[in-house]
């Protein structure tokens, strides 16, 4: 309860749902990326997925963010090829030598 | 991963300063320069400004490389450099400071912003990002967010750094990595969910699945 007061500032009746409106929904909001990262202590994930379980807009919202990081993770990057790369060497060891 | 021992990891991937060949710098440009392309790509997002980005951070990291004492690993030290490098060569280009991002600006406000407008169910992101048009859309929301905030993204979401990692690179503290790391995946989101991709995404997945 205590560590649920100090994660929470200005809540004074630690309850584990406190109901909907703008303000419990941007609480919410501010904690998300560290909840998908699991870096959030047991008592706080209990006290978002009960307000997930409860306001389809913010389960809606984390499923859209958890979509967002995963296609990031996955975004593949074209590499180098063989011929930039050694002409990039070349270059790169031509200014190395002169130095 | 086997970690490595220290004193390996130091001959193999931090050169001590009396190696400071530009034969034993060649062989760090050839470990390293497909990690750094990489990176430098995901900062610019085209190729040229990339390989640009790459010999600035090689030729930086070869003026440095006498003081470079092996605390770190290589990629670290050089993805500091390379991230140095693109903060001066961006500023350079705008002049103009980043703007910050505020937690306000991604709260939604109308039902439709709530939902990514890309239908993933029963798609893994990999068949998602088949589609030509997401790809061009996840690659634009993250070139138009401000440098400060696309560095830590890329560097976590993207290079898969941690974000003590990342603090190391950039020399913030893990608060304010995460702090940057959250707006920076909320610009995006809002960027995907204002896209309204449904109707094309929908149908060029039906076509290629057909």
């Amino acid at each position: 309860m205590a560590d649920r007061v100090r994660t929470y500032p200005g809540t004074r009746k630690p309850t584990p749902h406190q109901g909907h409106g703008k303000r419990n929904c941007v609480k919410i909001l501010e904690r998300l990326s560290a909840y998908l990262d699991d870096e959030l202590s047991r008592d706080v994930c209990q006290e978002i997925r009960a307000h997930l379980g409860d306001c389809p807009n913010c389960e809606i919202f984390l499923d859209s963010l958890r979509h967002t990081v995963q296609l990031c993770r996955q975004r593949p990057s074209p590499s180098l090829s063989a011929k930039d790369r050694a002409a990039l060497r070349r270059q790169i060891l031509k200014v190395v030598a002169s130095v | 991963m086997i970690p490595q021992k220290k004193s390996r990891r130091r001959s193999v991937d931090g050169p001590s300063p009396s190696t400071s060949t530009p034969e034993s710098f060649d062989q760090l440009y050839r470990d390293h320069v497909d990690i750094m392309y990489r990176f430098a790509y995901r900062l610019c997002g085209e190729v040229e400004t990339a390989k640009d980005l790459v010999q600035e951070t090689f030729l930086n990291a070869y003026r440095a490389y006498d003081r470079f004492r092996g605390d770190a690993q290589v990629s670290t030290w050089l993805y500091a450099i390379a991230s140095h490098a693109c903060f001066r060569m961006r500023r350079k280009r705008k002049g103009e400071p980043d703007r910050e991002l505020s937690l306000e600006e991604f709260v939604p406000t109308s039902e439709g912003e709530f939902a990514l407008q890309i239908p993933m169910e029963g798609l893994s992101p990999q068949e998602a990002l088949e589609n030509k048009e997401l790809r061009q859309d996840l690659d634009r929301a993250i070139a138009k967010l401000p440098s400060k905030y696309r560095m830590v993204l890329v560097l976590r979401d993207m290079e898969g750094l941690s974000a003590k990692e990342v603090g190391s690179i950039l020399e913030l503290n893990e608060r304010a990595i995460k702090s940057r790391l959250h707006r920076a995946r909320l610009f995006v989101r809002k960027e995907l969910s204002a896209r309204g991709l449904a109707g094309d995404l929908n149908r060029n997945t039906h076509t290629r699945l057909k």
